[in-house]
Parts: structure tokens; sequence; C-alpha cells
């Protein structure tokens, strides 16, 4: 039996559609209403259900057709939060940066309907996506709370409530991305314990991606984050972090990036291949989750499709060769 | 006599409104081809102008170009030079912004005038004295992705530090008196603080007023040790976390104290008085004569109303501290600075 072997998964968004990146575009302008962009984003959601399970990933997201930036989208719907003026990321992209100007608190749930509109579209586990409170916080600007920790925990009680609406809506993958957990690697002690008030009581398996950064800064005290599981960017990075696994092994499920999501080229299906079977050094199969290196937003829909490609074909090429190994 | 002020790094490319974003525009429609290089070039220079002019309007006595051309610190010369190219993106220390990390193929060379283009303009531009920048050796050598040619940090760092020499001396040549050298790598790795000071004894011997300008972490451990760097300005970001400075800046005898005090990291603004404040306690321990005031870091990282709102409480609580009257936008008194 090697199908429970190697999960796939992706880390949780997809590029848009040309026709809801233009109607994205017009409902800025206030020249479509929100209920027709919504029928898009619904639209462009089951495609997205649809190809993953063509593609044969095996646990799927919603792809994230309703969300700009992973910050902004929250900061959006939470009281407190206002959003802020354009800043730069890179080169020539930019983002609105939210400012947390009052204290926070949910008004309704901001992610529970996305996710049972998706999950009723397949029967394979789609995952619950969220931002964790300490990346929430280091990619807003503070200007209410006296001190980050404070506004870390205030944040946490929020994702807290979110994630647990999303465990009664049925999620049993619940993902709370951490990407700016490495911003002030002193600050590691305040990330576990908001992670730690997020996860207390959940039954879904719980997860974070934690990408872009010295990952080497945290580890491995980032084994202590209370998730089963981390998510990380390994193809980008040359799979250079798992050689801290040598001296302190890692403890978790690893979902370990194996296709560039910054490179407009698809890795091989052979190279792809390469990066679980160095994976599969350290962390055994039924551990090990082969997806892209983060979120494939930035990339066109034919791209995310040969990516998600590359993934499942390289895990079918190792799943054969762990069948082969006798027992 | 007021204490002088002045911005480090990179300036807003873009404001708020439709009319504030013609090079976003621009960008992208060179990057589909629809615009050529020329026409691109020609909305650089204007969103260069635009800077300038806020920032002088502002009242700030010392102003840069605003780096309206640089996507990142590293990259303008990542592309220049010969031997390094821009690589992989990665995120700039603790902020959620991104760069080009350089990766080394071969030696490290330059004929010294890859700023000398934009610095000329700037120069027909600003009313107000002008500055111009370069990156720090060690933050060059620390942050390449990739070294294919140097076989230690050290020789990476000093083969750096020889061309931004280069660089220096051709920001001379074309009249630059003041270059500020940003090297946030040498408060961020503190263990490197003997190789940076290597490496800018190499800087020095290009003969020019340099300042080495820190950022994002405190100097404490290393703050001492910056007081014999062969520079004349150490700058200092005393906002970004809690720092010892204030009650150490005497370690400073002879070097003007560039300090940073109002926080281009965050939007919440501060008042006249708070820069007052801390211009008070740094004036305990130094001449007013060798204290200097800026923005931490790159007003980059906050949105361009913002910018422009914290250089308007930079001037006025610098001018709060000699008593003068607060106003922006008003002529600095004293006429032009030193």
């Amino acid at each position: 039996m090697t199908e429970n072997l190697l999960p796939t998964t992706t880390v949780g968004s997809f590029g848009k559609p040309d026709y809801l990146t233009k109607a994205r575009a017009q409902a800025a302008r206030g020249k479509l209403g929100p209920t027709e962009l919504e029928e898009l984003e619904r639209k462009a959601t089951a495609e997205w259900i649809r190809r993953q399970e063509d593609i044969g990933l095996d646990v799927l997201v919603d792809g994230e057709m309703y969300r700009g930036d992973m910050v902004a989208y929250f900061a959006e719907r939470l009281e407190g939060f206002k959003i802020g003026g354009l800043v730069r990321s890179y080169g020539n992209r930019y983002y609105h940066k939210p400012v947390i100007a009052g204290r926070v608190s949910r008004p309704t749930p901001m992610t529970v309907s996305w996710f049972e509109y998706a999950q009723s579209l397949t029967s394979k586990p789609v995952k619950g996506m969220l931002t964790g409170p300490y990346t929430l916080l280091d990619w807003s600007y503070n200007e209410a709370y006296p001190t980050r920790r404070d506004a870390v925990l205030a944040l946490a009680e929020i994702v807290r409530d979110e994630a647990r609406d999303l465990e009664r809506a049925g999620a049993t993958y619940i993902q709370i991305d951490e990407p700016a957990i490495h911003a002030r690697p002193e600050e590691i002690g305040i990330a576990i314990e908001a992670m730690g008030i997020v996860t207390a009581g959940l039954s879904a398996k719980t997860i974070s991606h934690i990408c872009y950064g010295d990952f080497a800064a945290i580890y491995p005290q980032v084994l202590d984050l209370p998730v089963d599981q981390l998510d990380l960017a390994m193809a980008n990075y040359g799979y250079r972090w798992l050689e801290l696994f040598d001296r302190n092994p890692f403890t978790k499920e690893l979902a370990i990036g194996i296709v560039d999501v910054h490179a407009h080229e698809t890795e091989t299906v052979d190279v792809a291949a390469e990066g679980i079977r160095k994976g599969l050094r350290y962390v055994r199969a039924e551990k090990l989750w082969p997806h892209p290196d983060c979120g494939l937003k930035t990339r066109t829909v034919e791209e995310c499709v040969e990516k998600c490609v590359a993934v499942v074909e390289a895990t079918k090429v190792v799943r054969q060769e762990l069948a082969k190994v006798p027992a | 006599m007021t204490i002088k002020t002045t911005v480090i790094g990179a300036y807003p490319k873009i404001g708020e409104g439709l009319d504030g974003q013609e090079l976003r525009r621009a960008l992208h429609r060179h990057d589909r081809g629809e615009i050529g290089d020329a026409d691109l070039d020609k909305v650089f220079d204007d969103a260069t102008r635009g800077a300038i002019g806020e920032i002088e309007a502002a009242g700030i006595d010392v102003t840069n170009d605003g780096q309206i051309r640089w996507d990142d610190l590293l990259s303008p010369f990542a592309r220049a030079w010969s031997g390094v190219e821009p690589g992989p993106l990665e995120r700039f220390y603790d902020n959620n912004t991104y760069y080009r990390q350089p990766v080394i193929t071969g030696p490290i060379a330059t004929d010294g005038q890859s700023l000398v283009r934009d610095y000329t303009f700037a120069k027909g531009v600003a009313k107000a004295k002008l500055k111009a920048a370069v990156p720090g050796p060690l933050t060059f050598a620390m942050l390449t992705a990739r070294d294919d040619h140097y076989r230690s940090i050290e020789d990476r760092t000093l083969a750096a530090a020889d061309a931004i020499a280069k660089e220096i001396a051709g920001l001379a040549a074309a009249g630059a008196r003041m270059i500020d050298i940003e090297d946030p790598a040498v408060v961020a790795a503190p263990k490197y603080i003997e190789l940076a000071r290597e490496a800018y004894a190499r800087l020095a011997h290009a003969g020019h007023a340099l300042a080495l300008v820190t950022y994002f972490f405190p100097a404490d451990p290393v703050l001492e040790s910056l007081a014999s760097f062969p520079v004349g300005v150490i700058g200092i970001d005393v906002r970004s976390r809690d720092t010892t400075a204030f009650d150490r800046l005497d370690a400073f005898r002879t070097q003007y104290v560039l300090l940073g005090v109002v926080d281009a990291r965050n939007t919440r603004l501060e008042t006249a008085d708070d820069v007052a404040r801390h211009a008070e306690r740094a004036l305990k321990l130094v001449p007013q004569e060798r204290l200097r005031l800026a923005t931490t870091t790159s007003l980059e990282y906050l949105p361009r109303d913002v910018a422009r709102a914290k250089l308007t409480a930079l001037v006025e609580g610098a001018r709060l501290v000699t008593g003068e009257k607060a106003g922006a936008g008003a002529p600095v008194a004293g006429g032009a600075p030193a």
C-alpha cells in the first residue's frame, strides 16, 4: 500500500483566471457589484476544485479566489483594523498594508462560508486556511497596542475563534500560516505562545506554512510551535534547511516544497522527485507531504497547473520506488 | 543654530491617487513592451523630481534623490557590476519587503559610474544640499545568495568594499560631498565588526565625507567600535528596538551622530514634541553642532502621505529643540546647512 504515503497538497492560493482579475479591477473601481464579483469568485473556486481533482492532489484548497492579500483579507473583515495606503513589496508590486488602529474584534466568521462551498464541491478534504496572529501583526502597522506581544495575543484569540468555527463546519485540516515567523527570531516565543492559543482544543490536523526568511534562525525552537505539520519552502532554498535536521531531528509532519513558485519554468518530474527523496532522508513517507514551495497566486493558471502536475507526477515516481523496497 | 535634518534611503515611489501612480503604470507598460526605455526614463526622472520636491517642501536640510530607480539596496549594483547578477528574492531583514539577493559569478568589477547619471540629474533638481548613497560592503557580502568566486565572507566583503570605493570616487568626481553608506549588517551581525572596519579602511581611502548608516537593529553591541571607524558620520536607529545608545553617545568624540528618531516603519505618527524629546536626550552627550536628526531608515516602508507627515514631524521637532517656531515648508533659519 503506497497510496497513503506522500500525500500531496498545495499551500493555499492559485492564480486567478483572467476574467476574475478583470472583474476584481472593475469591482475596485466601483464598476462591478459585490454579488456579481462573488459569482465569478465561486465559478473560479469551482474550476480550481475540479482542476485539483483532475491533477490528482490528495488534500485540496479553495484556491483563495476571493482573497487579494493574505493579511489584508482578514484586516478588511476585522474591527480595529483600517486599510492603509500602498506600500511596495518588491519590484513593481504594491499592497495596502493594514493598520491596527484600535482594539481588534471579529464581527462574523471570515472564511467559513468559502470553506463550506469548496468542501461541498468535492469528496476530498479541503483545508481551512488562516493567517496566523504573528504574521497578522508583523505585516500590519501597530498603532493601537503598547507592545507587539499585546497585539499578537489579541489577534490569536480572533484566529482561534475562526479556527473553531472552521472545525465546527467540518474542516479536518486547518492551516494557520506564519510566513513572518522568522522576521524577528528573538520573538519566536511570542509566535509559539500565540499559536498555542489558536490550536488549543482543536481536533483537526493543524498545519503552519513558513517561507522566505532565515529558517535556521528559529530552528529547532520552531519545533515547539503547537501544530502537527510544518509546511516549508525548500526548492527555492536548494533544500538547505534539511541539513539543520542532521543535528536536531525534525519531529513533526513535513510538507516539503519541491517546486519553486517564483520561477516561470516548471521543474522536471525528475528534479521534483529528487526533492522528495531528499526529504525522505529525514521524514517518513507517511509524514512527508510533497507540495509547491508557497502559494501559487503570482503564477498564471496554466503555470499553476504545470507546477501541481509536477508535484503529483514526481510523487507517483517516488511512491513506486517505495513500493519496490521490501518491507 | 538649528539641528539639521536629513532623510535616509528610499522615498515612496508612488502616491495614493491615480496621479501619483504614473511610475507604477509606466513600469507595467514597459514590461508589456508598450513604451520604450526612453519613455520609462522620463517617468523615473519625473518621479525623482517629485520625491525631491516633497522632501524639500517638508523643510529637510539634506535630501537625497529618493532612490526612485532602486528596486532595493543591492540590485542597482548587482545589475551594474560585472561578476554579479541579481538572484532570487528574499525578505529584507525583518520587513515584509523583498530584495534580489546578489549572485557572484566572477571577480567583482565596476567603472565607478553606476550612480553618476542619477546623481547628476538630482543635482540639477535639488535646491537643498544633496547627498548620495551606496550599500555597505558587509551588507552586500552577507546578503549574497551564492558566491562562485570568493572563498570566504572576508574576501567577498573586501571585494565589495573595493567596488563601493570606486562608486564613491565616481560620485565624488561628479560633485557629491556627502555619501551615506547604508550598512545594516554592521549592527545585524556584530561578530563581523572587525571585518567591517577593515572594509571601511578601504572606503576611507576614497577620501570623502562618508556616513556609515545603520538601521533596523540597535547599535548597542558595536557602538564604541563604530566610534573608531574612519567615517565622519555614524547613523543609528534608536526606534526599531530597545537600545542603550542614548546613554553611550559620548563614545563619539569627533564624529557627527545621525540619529534615526522618526520611525520609518510604523504609521503611528510622532509629534514634534516626541522628536524634540529624543533630540534633547541625545544632546546630553552630543554637542548640538554634531547632532543630526533623521528617519530611522527608508521612508519607502510607509505609504507616501504618511511619509510626508513623518518628515513634517521631524522638521518641526528639530526646530522645537532650538526654540524656533514650527511651520512645515518654512525656510530653515540660518540659511543653507553646513
